[in-house]
């Protein structure tokens, strides 16, 4: 569990016991009598294909406590459910790569256990997108480097981008392959000259999860881009706007068309689903919802009177489209009575909910942020981008960067005689062309791990811009950000501190950190 | 785009600026210059700044994505072009007002003073939207909700069917045209017109000076043009579109010169 911050009174009672026995006995009084001890792991395995129902509420122990996966129309029979039985040729089901027990997505935790349990012969490890290339030997642990050490898989897109009607995009910029320690991008077969010219990216497994919050047609989705005036994507059967939140670059408008082009690219299908195989996995997704359910130090997250933002019934039944950010929705409802509870680690998410809210600091140089009328810098919170409520996700059209994968702030392996590590990601040299104004923070020539909606819009302002995430069950599915560039909660507070310069103290990042476990 | 590469541009104008200064100017007064914008903290919202002429001017304060003036960027001069206020100065800077504000494409890193907090620049006015949680206001408008035009055979005033997007200085669509191509797509759906007439135009900017910008040339045609991809590309298709670009750049005359940077959009319905 995350520390407790410095300085707090850790048990309030008539008489103050010292020593470690209020840690004890404060634990003591919240942790479930024996349900936790049943529930399964953080890296219980749930194999396509395996017949087993998924209980209406199924729980599964992490490291901050236990998340809970909510099926609002009752337990899910996976027999024959195109979800969870493997359709491709891999071996794979969307459940591969969407588990139960880490939040619908995928733990890098989870990831090297079943490396073990299998010896890499799980279809999880599948060439096409569980190796770094599909050249490389399928073997060697090296050849499944970057999923094995930050859960990533291998996108490949076309270049230059195709626009919805197949007609080719004529980018605003080139670009040029720096770096590429995965070979994938200079390969003949795979790269960007082979004769299906491809750019391959590496990025995280988003969580099918609370995607009515995800997809809704409210407040901020319209038929133009509210962050640059450009027309949205629509949905190809209704013609209606899309949100654009479901994937890192928005590519896909919907949650049928991504699982059309999930079956391809990930699961290997050699057809087309069918009205009624991808109505169920829709119609499955729908009504799923994730979060955080107990907290080892806080306790109960779903207890009767509690917060109200907090428990994954609470999620199911929570409003979606609803901008949060002001005080009467805030982005995470929390109420009062854990601002002064005689349980600490409750205190302390209640100060890390404040952080979150109140906590200024100047947010600059992030596009489609300081470009969308705030000005460069501002001087607001974490919820002014994070303002979805009950999701903390932007509202809509939800892609930004702030250097997660742009240098000069993205993660980078310092080079020098005395560090054996090698850069593992791709370096790829963007550089906007002279009839198109400069990106606004990071002039003619940008140096980018990856594009992000670059690669679908072909835009210079694009590059680096991704559709930030969902923050519900975060304590199952580390690591952080599209490219697991933060191994940990802490690393990706740590990365805003330093990204922002906002000085967090100790006792900020405790309570930042204890907050967005309890999510 | 203009009578010389920008950062010449804006060296000349900078420079002439320093040589010909002169008194202050008088309320009432229009100011045209370009210069680097300056940020100052207080306790509530950031206010912007920017000098010229030994004078400091106040801009705006932070603002929110639908007030009619957004601030600058750091990192970017920017053209203001407004009229001085007789208003009480506001963070230690005579107010400008009304005033336009073109945060300029190119990329200037000595734009970067950002200046802390004093007590004596206290805001005298509760900003319109805090830094933090906005105490119920929305952030922006829905444009659904707002002038658009409800479907119906009867006959739609011209004025109905007329729009105008602004522009900054050489700016293409942005995040502030959303909302009003939104009215437009909603009102041509709502009217099944036939005609879309889109008009472009270039112009220039005359600053206190006498330097004379002027934008990109070309960009009224690509202005048009862009606005009719976007309505194409957001559905709006079995319409004739007309577009056209007037160069209005040759007669900046320091007064009116931001009003010139615009697209008209009008519809033509169905009879």
């Amino acid at each position: 569990m995350a520390a407790l911050g410095f300085g707090t009174v850790l048990a309030r009672s008539d008489v103050e016991v010292k020593g470690h026995v209020a840690e004890q006995k404060e634990q003591a009084q919240h942790a479930p009598p024996g349900a936790a001890d049943s529930e399964p792991s953080a890296t219980s395995w749930w194999a396509p294909g395996n017949g087993k129902t998924l209980a209406a509420l199924a729980s599964y122990r992490n490291d901050y406590g236990s998340g809970g996966v909510l099926n609002s129309t009752g337990p899910v029979n996976t027999t024959g459910h195109p979800f969870f039985e493997a359709i491709g040729r891999n071996g794979r089901a969307c459940v591969t790569c969407h588990q139960p027990a880490n939040g619908m997505s995928l733990s890098v935790e989870t990831i090297r256990r079943r490396w073990d349990e299998t010896q890499g012969k799980d279809p999880l490890f599948a060439p096409v997108d569980g190796m770094n290339c599909p050249h490389l030997p399928a073997e060697s642990p090296a050849s499944h480097s970057l999923l094995l050490e930050r859960g990533l898989f291998r996108i490949f897109l076309p270049w230059p981008p195709k626009a919805d009607d197949g007609s080719t995009i004529d980018p605003e910029f080139t670009l040029e392959v720096v770096r590429d320690p995965t070979g994938c991008n200079t390969h003949p077969q795979y790269g960007l000259s082979s004769p299906n010219p491809m750019v391959s990216v590496y990025r995280r497994p988003r969580p099918v999860a609370n995607l009515r919050y995800v997809t809704h047609q409210k407040f901020g989705v319209f038929a133009f881009i509210g962050k640059n005036g450009l027309p949205a994507s629509r949905d190809p059967e209704t013609g209606l706007p899309s949100a654009m939140n479901l994937l890192a670059d928005a590519r896909q408008p919907t949650l049928k068309t991504q699982a059309v082009e999930a079956a391809v690219t990930h699961l290997q299908f050699d057809g087309k689903l069918d009205d009624e195989r991808l109505g169920r996995i829709v119609g499955f997704e729908q009504q799923l919802y994730v979060a955080q359910t107990r907290n080892t130090a806080a306790g109960d997250l779903m207890e009767e009177g509690g917060p109200p933002g907090l428990g994954v019934r609470n999620v199911a039944t929570g409003r979606d489209g609803l901008l949060g950010n002001n005080i009467t929705n805030f982005v995470v409802p929390l109420g009062d009575s854990w601002k002064h509870s005689p349980n600490a680690m409750r205190e302390s998410i209640a100060r890390g909910h404040d952080v979150f809210m109140f906590r200024t600091f100047w947010i600059r140089d992030a596009m489609h942020l300081n470009t969308v009328g705030l000005g460069n810098p501002a001087k607001r919170t974490c919820s002014t981008c994070h303002g979805m409520h009950m999701m903390g996700m932007d509202i809509a059209n939800g892609w930004m960067d702030i250097g997660t994968t742009n240098l000069p702030h993205a993660r980078e392996e310092p080079l020098n005689p005395w560090n054996e590590r090698k850069p593992e990601l791709p370096l790829f040299r963007i550089t906007c062309k002279a009839n198109v104004p400069p990106h606004p923070f990071l002039g003619r020539v940008i140096y980018t791990q990856d594009p992000g909606r670059a690669l679908i819009s072909g835009k210079c302002n694009d590059v680096g811009a991704v559709v930030m995430q969902q923050l519900r069950g975060l304590s199952a599915r580390a690591p952080y950000f599209s490219n697991g560039s933060a191994a940990t909660l802490r690393e990706m507070v740590d990365f805003y501190d330093r990204r922002f310069d906002i000085g967090f103290t100790e006792r900020e990042r405790e309570d930042l950190v204890n907050f967005l476990s309890a999510l | 785009m203009r009578i010389a590469p920008p950062s010449l541009a804006i060296c000349l104008a900078l420079c002439l600026a320093a040589a010909t200064a002169a008194a202050a100017p008088k309320p009432g007064e229009r100011l045209s210059f370009v210069s680097c914008p300056i940020v100052r903290d207080t306790r509530s919202v950031p206010c912007w700044l920017a000098e010229y002429g030994g004078e400091l001017y106040f801009l705006t304060i932070q603002t929110d994505v639908s007030a009619p003036v957004n601030p600058p960027w750091l990192g970017h001069k920017v053209l203001v072009e407004g009229v001085v206020s007789d208003e009480p100065g506001i963070c230690g800077g005579r107010v400008i007002k009304p005033v336009t504000l073109s945060v300029l494409p190119e990329l200037d890193a000595s734009c970067n003073t950002i200046l802390p907090a004093e007590d004596r620049y206290e805001l005298t006015f509760e900003p319109p939207r805090p830094p933090g949680p906005s105490r119920g206001r929305l952030a922006f408008g829905d444009p659904a909700k707002r002038d658009t035009v409800a479907p119906s055979d009867a006959p739609v005033p011209a004025a109905q069917l007329a729009f105008s997007l602004a522009y900054e200085f050489d700016g293409r669509v942005a995040f502030r045209h959303a909302q009003i191509l939104q009215r437009i797509l909603d009102t041509a759906r709502a009217t099944h017109a036939v005609e879309v007439r889109i008009t472009g135009f270039r112009s220039g900017s005359r600053l206190s000076d006498g330097t004379v910008l002027r934008e990109r040339a070309g960009i009224e045609r690509e202005r048009a043009e862009q606005i009719r991809e976007l309505l194409r590309g957001a559905g709006l298709d079995g319409v004739q579109y007309t577009v056209q670009g007037k160069d209005t750049s040759k007669r900046p005359d320091g007064i009116a010169d931001a009003p010139d940077r615009r697209v008209d959009v009008v519809l033509v319905p169905a009879r």
